[in-house]
Parts: structure tokens; sequence; C-alpha cells
């Protein structure tokens, strides 16, 4: 646990938001289940020390994402989280369209 | 509403403190005991003891509806959960569904509500009415493309996690199960088994939801896991079926996923003298294992 507020995030690596696994199992799993695969993108950012990764899908694909009462929302958190551990970061997942 | 829930040290204490609340003898009064006062196994890690009690209904007839009405309830709840609209209509398709399917499925369900199999996926292939859910995938899905789609999936979830596995998919009819083997895999399980159900969440998704497909049981097996879970948690449920019988006070479980849930169902449903249901809302439905004739 680093200080957050004395790495600044001009430091070179600590915008480079490094958790591959996380990203990498994201990715498969929200292209796996949705209709327009192409349209995913998944960006990362640093936001006090944890990995924030923001996932865009395509229109009327974000329904699908978020399940009924947000079930699969929380599944794919669940299970990027248990990814993000091989990465040595904490993760938060969002969505949007 | 009734109900009333009392700790105490003991469990006498937590009763007596129960009755006073209502204000009625004990033998007016029905127990259901939530927690022992000691620490036990499956994460029962209360000192004391708790209870719930209520007045008694005064006649037996009263109880069956009562229970119906619990079921109904049950139901309604999983029904907002998929599509409200549809319910009529999935009522009526449930009423009129193939009787051959509808005891296959009852098998092993005993006491449990006469609903659809998985809640997800609510309209049986044979819709006579393809508006009737909202989607417009009304074509047959075989069960194998399901399996192998999922198993797909599995695949490509172990690659992304940077581990090593092989798969296997096993087919018997509609029920399908993608087992993945590996030696290092216990992150994809988690603890209790909360990744793996979320796994597998995401490969019913990811196989029967996008394909459409609304007849088959797709299972997601881990290392083993699952296995070994079936065989502990079988063994606790009969050692909770012998209290219950002993003491004719029924146990509240800790809550559990669904998965849990039908093993400790299956386990005791040929059970004698013991009945089971499940309460609650996910997730924090649970086990209620009750004396037959309560």
């Amino acid at each position: 646990m680093t200080d957050t507020e004395s790495t600044p995030e001009s430091t070179p690596e600590s915008n480079e938001a490094s958790a591959p696994t996380a990203v990498a199992v994201l990715t498969h799993i929200v292209r796996s289940i949705v209709d327009d695969p192409e349209a995913v993108v998944v960006d990362s950012s640093i936001n006090r020390g944890k990995v924030r990764l923001e996932v865009r899908v395509g229109p009327g694909d974000l329904g699908r994402v978020i399940g009924r009462r947000g079930r699969t929302a929380q599944s794919i958190r669940t299970v990027v989280r248990a990814a993000a551990t091989r990465d040595d970061v904490e993760v938060d997942v969002d969505f949007a369209d | 509403m009734e109900w009333v829930e009392t700790t105490g040290k003991t469990i006498a204490e937590a009763k007596e403190r129960a009755l006073d609340q209502l204000g009625v003898h004990e033998e007016d009064a029905e127990f259901e005991l939530l927690d022992e006062p000691k620490q036990g196994l499956f994460g029962r890690v209360r000192g004391e003891a708790r209870v719930r009690a209520r007045v008694r209904p005064t006649q037996a007839r009263q109880k069956v509806d009562r229970r119906d009405r619990r079921r109904e309830k049950g139901d309604r709840a999983e029904k907002a959960e998929s599509t409200p609209k549809t319910d009529k209509v999935e009522r009526t398709e449930r009423a009129s569904r193939p009787a051959a399917t509808t005891s296959q499925r009852a098998t092993g369900e005993r006491q449990r509500a006469p609903r659809p199999p998985r809640s997800d996926s609510p309209a049986p292939k044979k819709n006579t009415n393809p508006s009737a859910d909202g989607q417009s995938k009304e074509q047959l899905v075989d069960a194998r493309q399901v399996g192998e789609e999922a198993q797909r999936f599995m695949n490509a979830l172990v690659s992304a996690f940077g581990l090593a596995g092989t798969s296997e998919l096993v087919e018997d009819g509609d029920d399908l199960e993608v087992r993945v083997h590996g030696a290092e895999l216990g992150l994809l399980v988690g603890p209790r088994g909360t990744t793996l159900q979320a796994v597998q969440d995401l490969a019913r998704v990811a196989s029967q939801r996008r394909l459409g497909d609304h007849d088959t049981r797709l299972r997601v097996d881990v290392g083993g896991y699952r296995e070994r879970r079936r065989g502990a948690l079988g063994k606790f449920a009969v050692q909770m079926a012998d209290e219950v019988k002993e003491s004719g006070v029924a146990r509240v479980l800790e809550p559990m996923s669904s998965a849990d849930r039908k093993i400790i169902h299956d386990t005791l449903s040929t059970t004698e003298g013991i009945a089971t249901r499940s309460e609650g809302d996910d997730p924090f439905r649970r086990v209620v294992i009750a004396p037959a004739n309560d």
C-alpha cells in the first residue's frame, strides 16, 4: 500500500494501468455475451491506486451485459476481480454504451 | 410477519424469550432453530442460540395453504426477476407442458415449488406463442451446440486467466456439464465457490442465452470442486436431517447458492420424516429442513 498522494499521476507507469489479466478476462467475457463483439472496448485508468476498467459496448448490448437486476454485471465483476489478483491490483469495473 | 426471532445462551433460553414476546405457551408456538449455541460447519460462527417462533396456526389445513402461499410468493418473486408481463402466458404454458417432461423435471424435487427448472429460462422450447417471451430467437437449438459454445467460452476464459487446463463436455440429454481440469485453478473457484458460481452464470449467458436456448441445464465444474462440495454438503445435509428428526424442530440453514441448495434438496428428497424447502430471496435464500408433518 503506497501513499497515493505522494505518487502523482504524472509518473511514467502510474497512468498506464497494468492489469493485463483482468483486461484480457473482461474483454473475453463481454465479447462472448454481446451481439456485437466488434463494438466492445475496454479502457483502463488508475484511480486512487485502483485500476478502473471501463467497458463500452454497442447500442442495445448494455442490457445483456448488465443482466436482470444487474446479475450478469455482478458475475463479471466477481470473475474480473479474481483475475486481477494475478496482476496484483484491485479493479473496479464500469459499464457504458 | 408474525415470526419473532430471539437469541439466548442456550436454545431453551432463546425459546423462553420468544414465548415471552409472543405471550403464549410452548405448545401453542412453533419453532425453527436458526443457530445453535456453538461453532458449526459451513460458516456458522454465532456463539448464541438463535430461534424464531410464532403462534402455531390453529388448523393443520391452514399450514398447507400457508406453505403454498409462500411458494407462490417465491414464484412471483422469480417472475418479477424475469419478465413480469409474460407471467400469465408462462403459467398457462407450464400447465400445458407435456406430462412426461413435467414428471421428469419433478423427480428429486419433492416439496419444491412447481416452477421452471431455472428462473432465467422460463419459456419452454415448444413455445406455441413465439412473441410471448419477448424474444425473436425461437429456432431450435441443439444441446450439443450449447455445450460446445460453453466449452469454447471456458477454454478461452482459462487462457485469458493465463492458466493451463483442459476441458471436457459431459452430455446427458439436456443436462450439460463442462468440466475444466488442471492443477492450479483455485482462482476460478474462489472462496466457497463464489467465483465458480459467477463463471457458471457467465457461461450460461454466453451459450444458452446467446443462442436462444431454453431447454438445456448447463453446469460448470472446475478442478472437481463441485464433486467434492457435493460430497461434503451431502454429509452435512444428512447430519442436519437427523437432528431435525430427533428434535422435531425445523432447522434453517445458512444462505447458499442455488446449486448448493439443490444438493441439499436432492440429498434429502428420499429421506423419510423430513421435508425441505427454500425461502427468502437470493443471495440470502436458505434451505429449511422441517419435520415432515410440520
